[in-house]
């Protein structure tokens, strides 16, 4: 039984504990694949609806050529397509459907009243988000290149790169977006909605030639963008280059404004007992 | 040194004041009551005190820390509990699950098992968090603020939506981490569970405190008039009576007094000396929640 307090006992040197703050973020994000994965039907839903949705694009429309893409195979842009669908549902959507459950519920407060730091706590929920974006990569590489014949991608560290700064721009703009939702029963309109409306313009389903009034509005927004700098290293045609930089620079613009929005905007208190 | 002392707190929101100038103190192992009507600002005294929320003003030591400094929060963290308003578990989790997760940001929690026991769970400590009812949810509410071991709980509203008998077993296992030298700040809308549980109180009423005292003293409760009721014995009429009667309803008699002691002597002497009985004698003192109306009125 503690027995209060005791000055040689009361830490003054701030929260930081090395290495053992580490093991409590790995510990942390068990406890978070493990939430995902009690909830099954949720989980599965999650990983498979990219999958099933490359399976219908590939069986249906997956053999006709794209000409503003050096006439490649359509499925050979649509798996990457798909990678960045990933990414956005895991680390966007879910995320921040996610976020706005947990605070207005009343466990972040909860959890953030334990002694687990900010940063450990934050940490294991984007990780965890991260972690299921490369479950569905995986099993999207794997059904393109077993299923469909996709190769690449070609350039791997470009790729790794894409895959990177969108999960970390997506996350901002998820945990953004979660503190502009006021409640429980506005989460999933407000988040889903608005996402596959701007995954719908983004050219997820069909590739928008580029220099189209549908990319120019849709180069606003960073799914696109995503998709493209995801896209650029399978696409192998002579005079393409598989580091798309202005893509990611969106994205990462996209990405650090999210993050402002969201340190400003963050509570852990549930809005309605305000 | 007081395991909370608060002098001169404020806390206000824009224009609006939602603390002014409180203070009291709880000493170590005591039950500490904080009531007041919604919106009083009892959440937001509990929060300021646990290190949530940031005051306005004010002087504040949470087990000899101050709970706004960054340095000693995470200390501070680790040797409190919290039961907040409202549940907050995840519904998938299983009891013990969600326990032994909590269990692993203290550095010497209680034994789950024996926290499930505590809290009346271990028929459930394997069940879905959604499986189980509102009151064993709210138990396991408790369990998760004290798997820490803590020296300090905050208790806000621990029994509301528990049946009598979830409520009975909440506070024996209040007096029980009391009594092992806990100290538990509670705040509750029940004067039963006041009278039952808490040391010390502090009525709040409009952002401010109006009354401390214990349970018994508090607003001049033990000082106030005393209400004695009986049924008139057979054959005798009010007249009859050695005192003046104050409240008559049908052959119940009322007596108000502030001399209990006195008038007990007068009246049982008269009934013994003519062989009568007084059915239904009972004294009682003003009650808690008459004295908690009072208090919270007269401030409205």
């Amino acid at each position: 039984m503690s027995t209060g307090p005791s000055a040689s006992l009361i830490p003054t040197t701030g929260s930081y504990r090395g290495f053992s703050d580490l093991k409590l973020v790995v510990r942390q994000v068990g406890f978070e694949q493990l939430t995902f994965w009690l909830n099954p039907i949720g989980a599965i839903f999650t990983i498979v609806f990219s999958l099933v949705f490359l399976v219908l694009l590939g069986s249906t429309a997956g053999n006709t050529t794209i000409s503003f893409y050096g006439n490649i195979k359509a499925i050979q842009y649509y798996v990457p397509g798909f990678v960045a669908y990933g990414i956005m549902a895991s680390c966007f959507n879910v995320l921040a459907i996610t976020l706005v459950n947990r605070r207005e519920m009343g466990l972040l407060k909860r959890i953030r009243l334990s002694p687990v730091p900010t940063w450990v706590l934050l940490a294991a929920i984007f990780l965890n988000s991260m972690i299921i974006a490369v479950m569905q990569m995986v099993l999207l590489l794997a059904v393109g290149r077993f299923g469909y014949g996709v190769h690449g991608p070609d350039n791997i560290p470009a790729f790794l790169l894409a895959v990177l700064v969108g999960m970390l721009a997506f996350t901002a703009m998820g945990v953004a977006i979660s503190t502009l939702v006021p409640n429980q029963d506005a989460a999933g309109p407000v988040v889903s909605i608005t996402f596959f409306i701007l995954v719908a313009l983004s050219g997820l389903w069909f590739a928008i030639p580029p220099g189209s009034v549908l990319a120019q509005i849709a180069d606003y927004f960073p799914i696109r963008h995503l998709i493209l700098s995801i896209f650029a290293p399978f696409n192998t045609e002579p005079g393409t280059s598989p580091w798309a930089w202005h893509d990611l620079e969106v994205i990462a613009i996209w990405g650090v404004v999210s993050a402002v929005v969201a340190l400003r905007r963050w509570e852990w208190a549930p809005r309605r007992t305000k | 040194m007081p395991a909370v002392a608060v002098r001169n707190l404020a806390k206000s929101y824009g224009n609006k004041q939602a603390v002014r100038d409180v203070s009291f103190e709880v000493q170590k192992g005591d039950v500490f009551a904080l009531l007041g009507p919604n919106g009083a600002g009892k959440t937001t005294i509990i929060e300021i005190l646990e290190g949530f929320r940031e005051r306005s003003s004010g002087h504040i030591e949470t087990l000899g820390v101050d709970p706004a400094d960054r340095s000693t929060q995470r200390w501070l963290r680790s040797h409190t509990g919290v039961v907040l308003q409202e549940l907050a578990v995840e519904p998938f989790y299983s009891v013990r699950q969600v326990l032994s997760r909590n269990a692993g940001y203290y550095e010497s929690p209680r034994p789950i098992d024996e926290v499930i026991e505590l809290v009346g769970l271990t028929e459930k400590a394997d069940a879905r968090i959604k499986n189980l009812s509102g009151g064993q949810q709210r138990r396991l509410d408790v369990g998760l603020g004290i798997i820490g071991n803590p020296a300090l709980l905050f208790l806000d509203e621990p029994t509301t939506g528990l049946d009598p008998s979830g409520r009975r077993a909440t506070w024996d296992l209040i007096r029980q981490l009391s009594a092992d030298g806990t100290t538990v700040m509670l705040t509750t809308h029940y004067m039963d569970e006041v009278e039952a549980l808490a040391d010390q109180v502090a009525v709040l009423a409009n952002a401010e405190i109006v009354a401390t005292g214990t349970p018994s003293s508090i607003g001049g409760r033990d000082l106030g008039a005393v209400t004695i009721r009986f049924t008139l014995p057979d054959a005798t009429s009010p007249s009859d009576l050695p005192l003046e009667v104050q409240s008559l309803d049908g052959r119940q008699v009322e007596i108000h007094t502030e001399d209990e002691l006195q008038v007990l002597h007068t009246l049982t002497g008269w009934a013994l000396a003519r062989g009568a009985t007084l059915p239904g004698l009972s004294v009682q003192r003003v009650t808690l929640e008459d004295i908690y109306l009072k208090l919270t009125r007269e401030d409205g």
